[in-house]
């Protein structure tokens, strides 16, 4: 299926960069990640759990993340997700990006 | 070994149950049972099987899936119709095995570069003139071919060897060799026959070939042997160099080793071993020919190869190496035309014959082969054409659902890799057998293991080139027209569509293939039927009953009186034994594929007619069966005198135009005068193909060996037994060599025909097979597609007979269609392979060509009946409810 529809989804984007951010502090499991996202933002972002995992599968072949199976905090095995050196850079260009894009959206919209 | 899309499907698996199980864990914790739990985790986590997907799609390894689940598929359709995807696959491995065996003969026979550094500066030299110089006298090695109105033979005097050398130097460096005759050599108790060739000393390093062990030729009793030959009779002895190897009982010191690569200076040498022409066994025989003649300018015998020095055109080399010739040559032409010239060929894919003798075949065998090849492609074309309309419902669907088509085209020629990738294989274990009956069918005189396809990267490559290419020619279309389908008419339409349009690519391709079909079976029944003639040709003598083989006493250092003892022994042990009816000895094997030719002329006449010549025993014409017509035989007497009488064949008189034969005189080349005794019928020489006169003389006393034939009342076979008793007895140390009845001899020398009419008829019904194969799957296919419409009109009232009649006579109007257009291609393919003198001249013989169209109408009727009558015996209701 053709991979452009996906890429201009809004949505997906902004997937990525949680993602991204989320996994700032250290590495992560999809669960993990899953929680923190949907958990404190469970009113705005009205999606199912899985679909995450799509956007971490494309960063890691992108590169932008490294995965690595270690035991998780229950006691079972889970796939940890780091932050790549390249997946950082990403994360503060796309951070820049996205202050000056609400900064713009905020300004029209509230000027 | 886990395949890493394999591990990472399952730890994708493993990651999203980790999820779920640890989503369940809250949800538990918060009151829920294990069960209410699990169905919320997942309810939350939403479809999974559609993340996995796209997970998936995300994958590294997404196309190497894909490809494997098209090859699962591709697999599991050729699994619905094994019948058809075995044809298929057959037909295949059959097309390409036969293309690489063929493939690789034509490369090694055409394009095969010699192993040496360099080797475009590697020249053949000939002389080129329009009638043979007078006086001039050849060895036995060596030939001559005419091209045009030239002779073209490849033999030169030591003189003008040394003149060119010196004359050359520092723009071509001229190195000489002779062939040789089959040896026998012994090492370390082991005795074998094998052939050796004399050569210049510096003609390995003109190759720039070094030995792989010892060293080059010194001037001492040295041989030079093949990788080959020191891994089959040396034992692959690391101490070979230095040790002694007996050659036709003298011992030869073993200089080297070749390098493994060098397998001869042309592709079928047998030359294994490597001696200086001065310490040839040719040269050491006892009255050896060369040795006597060898500093006479007249004597021309050695074949000489060269190299031009960098930056030396082939112009500058020949103008040189004319200019020197020349000079060398003392002879009297008759006229400035007479004078020879060199002609240089170039020679960087090795030196001699085999090129001028197989060339042509090797051409035309390719080109047929790839004719079949070509049948075999539109075959699988075929089947994935229709398999591809059977589904085209399911693609359609497919396309609907968002499936792109590039995706589609990939999955299609998926299928057709697969099949290409079968067939490939199975077809390398076709060309091993078909080398393996090349092999048996293969000209003597020729080196089987350097011109047929054996078990090595080379056939494997080849092989695998030609399947891809294969792949391109039967793949891509089908594939490309399957995924292109416009998807809402397909759908609507559903199974009953008879669209007509639709099978005209089908047709086409079984038109071409019967076209082809017609080419290939005239071809297969013409050369066969070539063979045939060429066998049943009148022989002039008795081929049946007759027995031949050699005896070589000058290798035991028989000479002189010695040697006349000898064989009046032999005539007269052998002729005393029950059952033989007449026994001659002859210095030329009869019917050996070659011999020795000399001009002949009436005393002080111009004219001069090349003919064979026996040097023969008085009971020579009786053993072999030649009538004398006018005359008498020679006597015995005559022949222990050495008397200058001859008795000549028909031909002969003819030819010089003699009206009163009997006690006329005859000169040859030399000068010499002959009496005429008698006059033979006319018979055959060397070969069948070549009528010849023929000069029947007496034997010499002094010649080393000779060919003994005996005429026997009973099987000629079972005399042996006594004559080797017999022949024991006179000396056990001289063996009965070549052993052979007439008729096996007489089949030694059609061989390069028997291959041919061989290949070529096993080509014929290779295409009969695939031709039929190819209608009966189009017309089956068709009538299985329009059974509703068939099934109407039955309902209808439609006689089975009309039915039967209208799918039969579909069938047969593409058969026909396909052959009128094939028999032109036929004729003129028949034009162009006389004009190659691939066939003998004359007009074409047209029944061949009837007859392989009555063969193919007889396969494409068998091919189309079977469909037709299933056509006509649907049943009405059947057919209607299921379409």
């Amino acid at each position: 299926m053709p991979e452009k529809e996906k890429r201009s989804d809004l949505l997906q984007g902004t997937l990525d960069l949680l993602i991204l951010k989320t996994l700032r502090p250290g590495p992560l499991h999809g669960y993990g990640i899953a929680q923190r996202i949907l958990n404190s933002s469970r009113n705005v972002l009205d999606v199912q759990q899985g679909s995450l995992y799509p956007a971490l599968h494309r960063l890691e072949r992108k590169g932008a993340v490294s995965s690595e199976w270690k035991e998780s905090e229950n006691g079972r095995m889970a796939k940890f997700y780091a932050l790549t050196t390249s997946g950082k850079k990403q994360l503060s260009t796309e951070l820049d990006e996205w202050k000056r894009y609400t900064a713009a959206i905020s300004w029209v919209l509230e000027g | 070994m886990k395949l890493p899309w394999n591990k990472e499907r399952a730890d994708l698996d493993r990651e999203v149950a980790y999820h779920i199980d640890s989503l369940a864990d809250t949800y538990q914790a918060e009151g829920l049972s294990r069960a209410e739990a699990l169905r919320k985790a997942r309810r939350e986590f939403g479809g999974i099987d559609l993340v996995k997907d796209q997970c998936r799609d995300e994958s590294r390894w997404r196309l190497a899936t894909q490809f494997m689940q098209d090859l699962q598929f591709g697999w599991r359709m050729m699994r619905k119709s094994p019948a058809i995807s075995v044809a298929a696959v057959a037909s295949l491995a059959l097309g390409i095995g036969a293309t690489t065996a063929i493939f690789t003969f034509a490369e090694a026979v055409l394009w095969r570069k010699l192993p040496v550094p360099a080797p475009e500066q590697i020249l053949e030299l000939y002389s080129e003139s329009i009638a043979p110089p007078d006086r001039l006298i050849r060895g036995s090695s060596g030939s001559n071919f005419r091209d045009g109105g030239l002779r073209v033979a490849d033999y030169f005097s030591q003189a003008a060897v040394a003149a060119m050398t010196e004359r050359a130097a520092g723009k071509v460096e001229i190195a000489a060799h002779i062939y040789g005759q089959p040896v026998s050599v012994s090492y370390a108790g082991n005795v074998a026959v094998s052939k050796v060739r004399g050569v210049s000393p510096n003609f390995f390093p003109l190759l720039r070939i070094h030995p792989a062990a010892g060293r080059q030729l010194g001037s001492g009793l040295e041989v030079l042997v093949t990788h080959g030959f020191w891994e089959r009779r040396l034992q692959r002895s690391e101490s070979a160099p230095g040790q002694t190897l007996r050659i036709n009982n003298l011992p030869y010191t073993i200089a080297g080793i070749l390098p493994r690569d060098f397998a001869g200076t042309s592709p079928g040498d047998e030359a294994e071993l490597y001696t200086t022409i001065e310490q040839s066994p040719e040269f050491l025989a006892p009255d050896s020919w060369y040795r006597r003649r060898k500093d006479d300018p007249f004597a021309w015998w050695m074949q000489v190869i060269g190299r031009r020095a960098e930056g030396v055109s082939n112009q500058e080399a020949q103008t040189v190496l004319n200019a020197a010739f020349a000079a060398s040559w003392a002879g009297t032409p008759k006229s400035a035309e007479d004078t020879p010239r060199i002609r240089l060929a170039d020679a960087s894919t090795g030196i001699g014959g085999l090129r001028r003798q197989m060339g042509d075949p090797a051409w035309i065998l390719l080109g047929l082969v790839t004719l079949v090849l070509l049948v075999a492609c539109a075959n699988i074309a075929n089947l994935l054409l229709s398999r591809a309309a059977e589904r085209e419902k399911e693609v359609a669907l497919r396309i609907s659902l968002g499936c792109g088509s590039g995706r589609l085209l990939r999955q299609f020629l998926t299928e057709s890799f697969l099949l290409a990738a079968l067939g490939g294989a199975l077809s390398a274990a076709v060309a091993l057998g078909i080398g393996q009956l090349m092999r048996a069918v293969l000209p003597v005189g020729l080196n089987a293991d350097t011109l047929l396809v054996d078990a090595s990267a080379r056939t494997l490559a080849a092989t695998a080139g030609i399947s891809l290419l294969t792949l391109l020619l039967f793949g891509l279309y089908p594939a490309w027209r399957a995924s292109r389908i416009d998807a809402s008419p397909a759908l609507k339409q559903g199974i009953a569509n008879s669209n007509r349009h639709r099978w005209l690519p089908a047709k086409i391709l079984v038109l071409a293939q019967v076209a082809l079909g017609v080419l290939l079976v005239t071809a297969g029944i013409l050369y066969t039927g070539n063979l045939n003639e060429i066998v049943a040709r009148d022989s002039g003598f008795d081929r049946t009953q007759s027995l031949l083989f050699d005896l070589r006493p000058g290798e035991l250092g028989y000479s002189g009186d010695r040697l006349e003892t000898y064989y009046r022994n032999v005539e007269e042990r052998l002729s005393a034994i029950p059952g033989v009816l007449s026994m001659g000895l002859s210095r030329i094997r009869p019917m050996r594929g070659g011999g020795f030719h000399d001009g002949v002329s009436l005393p002080g006449g111009s004219k001069s007619v090349n003919s064979g010549f026996h040097f023969a025993t008085a009971g020579f014409l009786p053993a072999l069966g030649v009538q004398i017509v006018a005359g008498r035989a020679l006597t015995a007497e005559e022949v222990r005198a050495g008397r200058k009488v001859v008795v000549v064949s028909e031909l002969l008189v003819q030819s010089l135009g003699i009206r009163a034969p009997l006690g006329a005189k005859i000169e040859d080349s030399g000068k010499n005068v002959w009496e005429i005794a008698g006059v033979a019928r006319n018979a055959s020489y060397s070969r069948l193909t070549n009528p010849m006169p023929v000069v029947y003389r007496p034997l010499p006393k002094d010649i080393p060996s000779v060919t003994v034939v005996l005429r026997t009342g009973v099987p000629p076979l079972s005399v042996l037994p006594a004559a080797r008793h017999a022949l024991r007895e006179i000396d056990p140390g001289i063996p009965l060599v070549d052993v052979f009845s007439m008729e096996q001899q007489i089949s030694r020398t059609l061989q390069r025909e028997r291959m041919f009419a061989w290949l070529c008829g096993s080509f014929g019904v290779l295409a009969l097979v695939l031709c039929a194969v190819g209608l009966y799957g189009l017309m089956a296919h068709s009538t299985a597609r329009r059974t509703p419409e068939i099934g109407i009109r039955i309902a209808l009232g439609a006689p089975s007979r009309a039915v039967l009649r209208q799918i039969a006579s579909e069938g047969m109007a593409l058969a026909c269609g396909g052959i009128i257009l094939g028999a032109p291609i036929a004729v003129y393919a028949a034009h162009i392979a006389q004009k190659q003198r691939m066939l003998p001249e004359g007009a074409i013989p047209y029944w061949t060509l009837f007859a392989a169209i009555g063969v193919l109408l007889a396969a494409a009727f068998a091919a189309v009946a079977g469909p037709a009558m299933r056509a006509a015996s649907i049943d009405p209701m059947r057919a209607l409810r299921e379409g």
